[in-house]
């Protein structure tokens, strides 16, 4: 995502910043561990006598342990690592992703996943439009261009890291596939954290919402899944004229939902809140309420107000844990 | 340049056609223009105008030269836009070149009039010291840094805004000998603001489909049939016009977008200014 810079003017500005001081006294939901942010050259707090393991982002400094990272401390075991905030997406397997075809190869289409190297997404690994089970053949491999094409926005799963470092991807459910009639936003990977459900039918609007792990959030028209397979490409050939293609296009109602869900996105992500279901849809929601419009939600005082909002929820969640 | 699959392109056409784009715009809606004024303490005036993430820089720099023979009673204006490597990775080495020269002579035309220099958004003559002998040569530089679209619109604004935050030197002339080189003194304390009201604003409509649209991102740019740039002064008068693409345009066409590239370049024109106002607060 590109970043939005909304110019405030002076009073948005002393309520912004005095929002943000808030959130920063306000311990955040995951605070079970202890603070653990830091920055190029801060301390590290180990335990020597545990015989830890320095990781990635770290350097032994006469003996202390310093970091050489922006970002969270992770323990895992005996090792120390930092883990970069602003950093590509790392891959775990089991991930939902959301990616775009770059390239298409024997057997395989190669994704920009926002990954340091391009992902694969082997034919075997990926269900055949008929739904049969059987060996890929070399008729299969032909026509491979009419399942997926280049830049084609897909969504499939990590399956796993082969021998040779390269990643591997796989489609084997109907809720898998190539996504049309919508958006593709780009956000930073570290705002999306994995959770149970990646897949949200938002069904007050007749939204799909998919929050892929490495960032990339698809807002489109509702589809069920697997009836749309190839549909719309071949609506197109046919419909040659303008005057038809208008018919197909997005319902007006269903494409202000997608343009009101796409810019909650943004805005959280311009301000650098966790992405989560509930919090687009509350953004939406708070916008819908206070007669906020679409454009507008990327204005300085709908920013301000959602940070705002954002001190009040985290306020009272501390209260009733308290 | 930007990978987008039917679906998308699919999409964005229909909001184009349904009045709602991608971002919650109608079809005559800007992006959000933020302005900020001298960025470049070197330059004599200087401006970066972010539109949306179109991020560009304008600077101005004044030097001492000699008029054209042509042209004894007139300054020199040139204009020279660089593509950043760090807009897109394509503008890398030469890459970005082809699109510089682009904008640089799109700018020339809609900012500098004629080639007689008659009709030019900056009063030239206001450019000359002694007549034939001594005038100020302006270099406007522009540098793009983030490209998503409608690089020209934010180039003539960011050019606009460079050139009210521009002093010049005052400069006195002091052996007025009538053949040669008469000496002058440039003045360390005293400048000269220039007088911008008389500069225009770019308003480029992108045709996609059947309609047009203002301040296209690039992924509607991508979309587009044929764009036509529309320079125009305060006054409401057309002060220079290019087109872009390759479809051809109706004649009607071309006046219907003319007439409201017009309305929507006084908007921009009272979003800027009120804008170069807050900038200037704000700097001192």
């Amino acid at each position: 995502m590109r970043d939005l810079q909304p110019s405030l003017n002076q009073t948005q500005r002393v309520r912004l910043q005095s929002a943000l001081r808030q959130l920063h006294s306000l311990p955040s939901s995951s605070s079970s561990s202890p603070l653990s942010s830091v920055a190029v050259a801060d301390p590290i707090q180990v335990n020597h006598d545990d015989n830890i393991l320095k990781g990635h982002g770290t350097l032994d400094c006469d003996g202390e342990v310093v970091a050489t990272l922006c970002g969270v401390v992770e323990r895992v075991n005996k090792l120390v690592y930092v883990r970069a905030l602003r950093a590509r997406y790392k891959p775990e397997v089991g991930d939902i992703i959301v990616g775009r075809v770059i390239e298409i190869a024997p057997k395989r289409w190669r994704l920009e996943i926002n990954f340091s190297q391009v992902a694969v997404l082997m034919l075997s690994s990926m269900n055949l439009p008929d739904g049969i089970q059987r060996r890929r053949t070399a008729v299969d491999e032909l026509n491979m261009r009419s399942i997926f094409e280049e830049n084609d926005v897909i969504c499939a799963e990590v399956r796993g890291f082969q021998h040779d470092g390269s990643l591997h991807l796989q489609a084997r459910s109907q809720k898998y596939g190539k996504l049309e009639r919508g958006q593709l936003l780009t956000v930073p990977a570290y705002l999306v954290k994995r959770r149970k459900q990646h897949f949200h039918h938002l069904e007050q609007y007749g939204v799909d919402l998919i929050i892929g792990c490495n960032g990339f959030i698809w807002v489109g028209e509702h589809v069920e899944a697997g009836e749309n397979v190839g549909m719309l490409v071949e609506d197109q050939k046919k419909t040659s004229t303008a005057e038809e293609e208008s018919w197909s296009f997005t319902p007006l109602e269903t494409r202000k939902h997608i343009c009101r869900i796409a810019n909650a996105v943004r805005l959280l992500s311009a301000l650098g809140f966790t992405l989560t279901v509930e919090a687009i849809v509350d953004t939406a929601e708070a916008s819908l309420a206070s007669n906020i419009e679409i454009n507008d939600m990327l204005g300085a005082e709908f920013f301000v107000q959602t940070a705002e909002r954002e001190v009040q929820r985290r306020a009272s969640m501390v209260r009733k844990k308290g | 340049m930007v990978g987008l699959s039917e679906g998308e392109k699919h999409f964005i056409r229909g909001g184009i056609a349904q009045d709602l784009r991608s971002d919650g715009r109608k079809r005559l809606q800007f992006r959000s223009i933020s302005v900020e004024t001298g960025v470049i303490p070197q330059a004599n005036g200087s401006a970066r105008v972010r539109l949306g993430a179109t991020d560009v820089i304008a600077s101005i720099k004044a030097e001492l030269g000699k008029p054209s023979i042509l042209r004894p009673d007139k300054g020199k204006v040139s204009i020279f836009v660089d593509c950043s490597p760090t807009a897109a990775p394509m503008f890398e080495g030469r890459g970005g070149e082809e699109l510089s020269n682009d904008l640089s002579v799109a700018l020339q035309r809609c900012l500098l009039g004629g080639t007689s220099g008659a009709g030019a958004g900056i009063d030239l003559s206001s450019l000359i010291i002694v007549d034939g002998k001594v005038c100020w040569d302006l270099y406007i530089d522009g540098l793009v840094i983030s490209s998503d679209g409608n690089l020209l619109d934010a180039l003539a604004a960011a050019i606009k805004v460079a050139l009210s935050n521009t002093g010049i030197p005052k400069v006195s002339v002091l052996g007025a000998s009538s053949d040669e080189q008469p000496d002058v003194d440039v003045s360390d304390e005293e400048f000269l603001q220039f007088d911008t009201s008389g500069v225009p604003v770019i308003v480029t409509l992108t045709k996609v489909g059947r309609h047009y649209i203002v301040d296209a991102t690039s992924e509607e740019e991508s979309q587009m049939s044929s764009a036509i740039s529309v320079s125009v002064n305060r006054r409401g008068q057309i002060c220079g016009l290019t087109k872009r693409g390759g479809a051809g345009l109706d004649p009607s066409v071309v006046l219907d977008m003319i007439s409201v590239a017009n309305s929507v370049s006084q908007q921009l024109i009272t979003v800027l200014d009120s804008e170069i106002a807050a900038a200037e607060a704000s700097e001192e």
